[in-house]
């Protein structure tokens, strides 16, 4: 298969250990994110797979030949990868265009000019060619360097946060830039983030890697946002309402009425995540619970606000996301009720649930 | 997980077997790292070698007085430059005064006269012959020794107060960076608790400055172990004098690496207190805001006092002896120049551009290792490799003769075992050894500067480089040469100078009837003949100045809050 395979990777600096038996697989023309918290380890794991750091335990393999296990270690420049860092790395003493053909060694150099050439007008940075690092803006410094890593034309591509030191207002269309040019080029590319919106928009698939350097769950953008297998995971994306409770009869009762429970045993302790979005206000002509508006702040595109339950003034309070402005003296009473798209609860000691969509994932990220 | 795929994927073609402890890069260090500690580690091996034990019979006799004297040498020089050089530091600090930005680079120039020089100088002028006692004399119409005193110059104190004016600006340097460091927000608390300017100076600011303060005493004291004109032509007895004495005189190589060894005791003490400090410094430097700090103006007979309190130290130190050595050199022109003065400053310039591009290369070799490799034993080893700075010449030659010499057999003894002929001593009394000698005292400046300056360079450049397709070879010659070309020309002008300077390993190490300017001004000033030399030396203090210009401009233009860590000036200030 062509692009990259890692087997039972794990890593350890000193008595703290980084990557805990990780694989992954990145198909040729497929991007996959790997997304998670900083120190977690991503960023080791793809300074192994480039060669940067020697391999402690596990297998590496790049289009079907190992370059990296237990007794054997291929070094960086054999490797045929492409690495694009944070900080991008850009030789200072060297001009873009210099940049660029530094990775050219086995061509003439009226060749090597020209692909890199075809490269900077790919990332539409032709007209710079004889400026220095330093004299660019950060996004022309990121698409220098992205024209650099691509130039030699690599099998595998791995990026180290690209767009972390881009301002958010640049940040978006050079992402979009970014995939056009990768995908054009084909190129199986790994990157590592920690910003779960960057991993959503990117990534045909993430893996979702923990605190302890272990990969908690795989899956399409789409199946990591609507079904989290772990709390971690639910919580990558923003703000959580939590509550906590015991299964009973197969379902879990919270301040909205009971959940649906089915799939996990009765009498299990669970702990139940909403999305803020997930808790929908309406009038009293749609079934729920009476709540009342304790706060509201408009964030812009939506409002976010606090509520609680009319008839329980020690309860908890929720946290609510709803579109455009919301003005509680418009509607009275609000009532309040989940949904079960936005819900997911977790056993509390920490094992995974299972059920039809799981079985599904499972299948499919194992190919 | 696919297992099968595992089994059957091809090796890759450039496979390197991570286990293999041979690296080019590892052994090449332990190579050059062991070739350069050779001389340290025969000192002490020697010292220890049961034998001929002269330890009782030095002890008896010579060892009482040569280790008097070192520590009186020690404690004077310590105590004058600290004075002088945290009380000039402070002044073009924290005041302002006629002169005060001209005193700032001018207070350094007296680090380009060699301790020697300026002893032959001073000589010169204050012996019973030389102008001012004849003036006196004619002045007061004395005509013996007997009717007036004056002050012996040829003694200890002699050589304490010449060390003195020449190695204060060590001290200076370093305390200015820590007073520049010092956030103004201290000091003004501190004025506004109710302490005046001095209470404050001595209550806040010169505690704050103690670390960098002892990192510049223990530098100086280096510098006044390795002292050995000055001591040779005052003959006063200090230890590193007595190594030169036993060896040569008596032909003592045993005891003249145990006196070697009782040195050492002192620098390993001199290092630890400079480590001490160092580790100290970095919790000394307090936080803060670096506003321009804050000039007491002075007026009166304080801004008088200020302005001869730091002409002083640069008149005496620098542009008195320098005008002295002008002067000279222009009366004596023909003479020095009959005296072969061409054929020793092209052997000086030979050997020491020699020894600076020997010290690049290693340097570079290693700090790039270390940066490549970064084995625990490999930063130990260099680690060791730049102790040669702190050792004195005179001990260090002792290493390099011995070990040298029992190479020389043992290569001789092989070869007419093997091949019948004898090579004889190959590399003994060579240019060869007094380049090497260079090399195992100076390596410390050039792999300090690079090493600095290497750390600087992010390690994502080597990872780019590589991944792009570039060995370590190419990645060192296409990235990080050009990206520390300036440091490693700064470390070639610093090795360069002090080998121009350099006397004790010369002295002992040259082939016979071999001058370099050092040894030639130090022999002809033996020979009361120094008019004839100071045109050499001259040329050696020349030299000399470039790099106090280059630190003099690094210091005018590190303003507060811009060097926080006075890093260069450190570094350059080694």
């Amino acid at each position: 298969m062509k692009g990259l395979h890692i087997f039972g990777l794990s890593h350890a600096y000193g008595d703290n250990q980084v990557l805990r038996d990780v694989g992954l697989m990145v198909p040729a023309g497929e991007l996959v994110c790997l997304l998670g918290p900083s120190g977690c380890g991503k960023s080791t794991l793809l300074r192994l797979a480039a060669g940067l750091e020697p391999l402690q335990h596990g297998t590496i393999v790049i289009n079907d030949t190992e370059v990296a296990n237990a007794d054997l270690f291929v070094p960086p420049e054999h490797r045929r990868i492409g690495l694009m860092f944070q900080d991008y790395a850009l030789f200072p003493h060297l001009s873009v265009i210099d940049n660029v053909t530094f990775g050219l060694t086995a061509m003439g150099s009226k060749e090597a000019h020209n692909r890199a050439m075809d490269m900077l007008d790919q990332v539409g940075m032709h007209t710079h060619i004889d400026k220095h690092p330093h004299m660019l803006s950060g996004g022309q410094q990121q698409r220098v360097a992205l024209a650099r890593a691509l130039a030699p034309k690599p099998e595998l591509l791995l990026l180290d946060e690209p767009f972390s030191g881009l301002d958010t207002s640049m940040r978006a269309r050079i992402r979009e830039q970014t995939l056009d040019v990768l995908k054009r080029s084909g190129v199986a590319t790994l990157m590592v983030t920690h910003d779960p919106e960057e991993a959503m928009f990117m990534a045909d698939r993430i893996k979702v890697m923990g605190d302890e350097g272990r990969i908690l769950q795989a899956g399409r953008p789409h199946d990591i946002f609507y079904h989290p297998k772990h709390e971690f995971v639910a919580r990558l994306f923003g703000m959580m309402n939590r509550l906590e409770g015991v299964v009973e009869k197969g379902q879990i009762n919270t301040p909205f009425g009971p959940i649906n429970a089915r799939h996990i045993e009765d009498g299990q302790q669970v702990s139940v995540l909403v999305r803020p979005e997930g808790i929908h206000l309406t009038d009293n002509s749609i079934p729920g619970v009476n709540v009342e508006v304790l706060s509201t702040h408009l964030l812009g595109h939506d409002s976010l606000m606090r509520v609680r339950r009319v008839d329980d003034h020690d309860g908890l309070e929720f946290h609510v996301r709803v579109h455009n402005e919301f003005d509680p003296a418009l509607i009275y009473p609000i009532n309040a009720h989940v949904e079960p798209e936005y819900t997911f609860i977790f056993p509390r000691d920490g094992g995974r649930v299972f059920d039809q969509q799981d079985r599904r994932d499972m299948e499919a990220s194992d190919e | 997980m696919t297992t099968t795929t595992l089994s059957s994927a091809p090796v890759h073609p450039n496979v390197r077997n991570r286990f293999a402890w041979f690296n080019f890069w590892t052994m090449g260090a332990l190579a050059i790292g062991g070739v350069v500690i050779l001389p340290i580690v025969t000192v002490i091996y020697m010292a220890f070698t049961p034998g001929d034990d002269i330890w009782a019979h030095l002890l008896s006799t010579v060892m009482p007085n040569y280790v008097t004297t070192t520590l009186t040498l020690m404690v004077g020089v310590g105590l004058g430059t600290m004075i002088i050089g945290v009380g000039t530091a402070w002044l073009v600090s924290m005041c302002r005064f006629p002169g005060k930005t001209v005193f700032v680079w001018a207070l350094l120039l007296p680090l380009a006269m060699p301790a020697y020089v300026i002893a032959y100088v001073y000589t010169d002028i204050l012996e019973y012959s030389g102008p001012l006692q004849v003036l006196l004399r004619e002045a007061f119409g004395w005509t013996t020794r007997r009717d007036y005193w004056f002050p012996e110059i040829r003694s200890t104190g002699g050589a304490i107060t010449m060390m003195t004016m020449v190695l204060y600006p060590y001290v200076y340097i370093l305390s200015r960076a820590a007073f520049l460091e010092q956030s103004v927000g201290v000091l003004e608390a501190s004025r506004m608790l109710g302490r005046g300017p001095w209470q404050s100076f001595f209550s806040v600011a010169l505690p704050l400055a103690r670390p960098a303060i002892v990192v510049g005493i223990s530098l100086v004291l280096m510098e006044t172990l390795n002292d050995f004109g000055t001591v040779d032509f005052f003959a006063v007895s200090t230890i590193t004098l007595g190594i030169y004495d036993v060896w040569l005189n008596m032909n003592n190589v045993a005891g003249a690496a145990q006196l070697a060894v009782v040195v050492l005791v002192f620098v390993m003490l001199l290092i630890f207190a400079e480590r001490f400090a160092r580790r100290k410094q970095k919790f000394h430097n307090a936080g803060g805001t670096y506003k321009v700090l804050p000039g007491y103006k002075l007026s009166g007979w304080r801004r008088n006092l200020a302005v001869v309190v730091c002409a002083l130290p640069v008149s005496f130190g620098f542009v008195l002896p320098g005008f002295v050595l002008v002067m000279n050199s222009v009366t004596y022109f023909d003479a020095a120049l009959s005296a072969e003065f061409y054929r020793y400053a092209l052997n000086s310039v030979m050997l020491s551009s020699l020894a600076a591009v020997l010290a690049i290369i290693i340097g570079v070799f290693l700090a790039y290792a270390v940066r490549l490799r970064g084995e625990r034993f490999l930063k130990v080893l260099v680690r060791f490799c730049s102790l040669g700075y702190a050792i004195p010449g005179a001990v260090l030659a002792v290493g390099v003769l011995v070990s040298l010499g029992g190479f020389d057999n043992a290569l001789d003894g092989f070869m007419r075992q093997t091949f019948g002929l004898s090579t004889g001593l190959l590399f003994s009394g060579t240019i060869a050894a007094v380049t090497f000698g260079y090399l195992v005292r100076f390596l410390a400046l050039s792999f300090g500067a690079i090493e600095a300056s290497l750390e600087k360079v992010t390690p994502n450049m080597d990872g780019a480089a590589r991944s792009l397709g570039h060995g370590p070879w190419q990645t060192l010659m296409r990235v990080h040469m050009p990206l520390i070309r300036t440091s490693i020309l700064t470390a070639a002008i610093l090795v360069f100078v002090d080998c121009m300077k350099e006397l004790p390993l010369t002295v002992i190490l040259r082939p016979f009837d071999f001058h370099t300017l050092a040894t030639f001004v130090h022999q002809y000033a033996s020979d009361e003949q120094f008019g004839e030399a100071s045109l050499a030396a001259l040329a050696i203090v020349g030299f000399g100045i470039i790099p106090v210009i280059s630190l003099s401009y690094a210091m005018t233009r590190s303003r507060p809050g811009l060097t926080r860590h006075g890093g260069n000036v450190q570094k350059a200030a080694q």
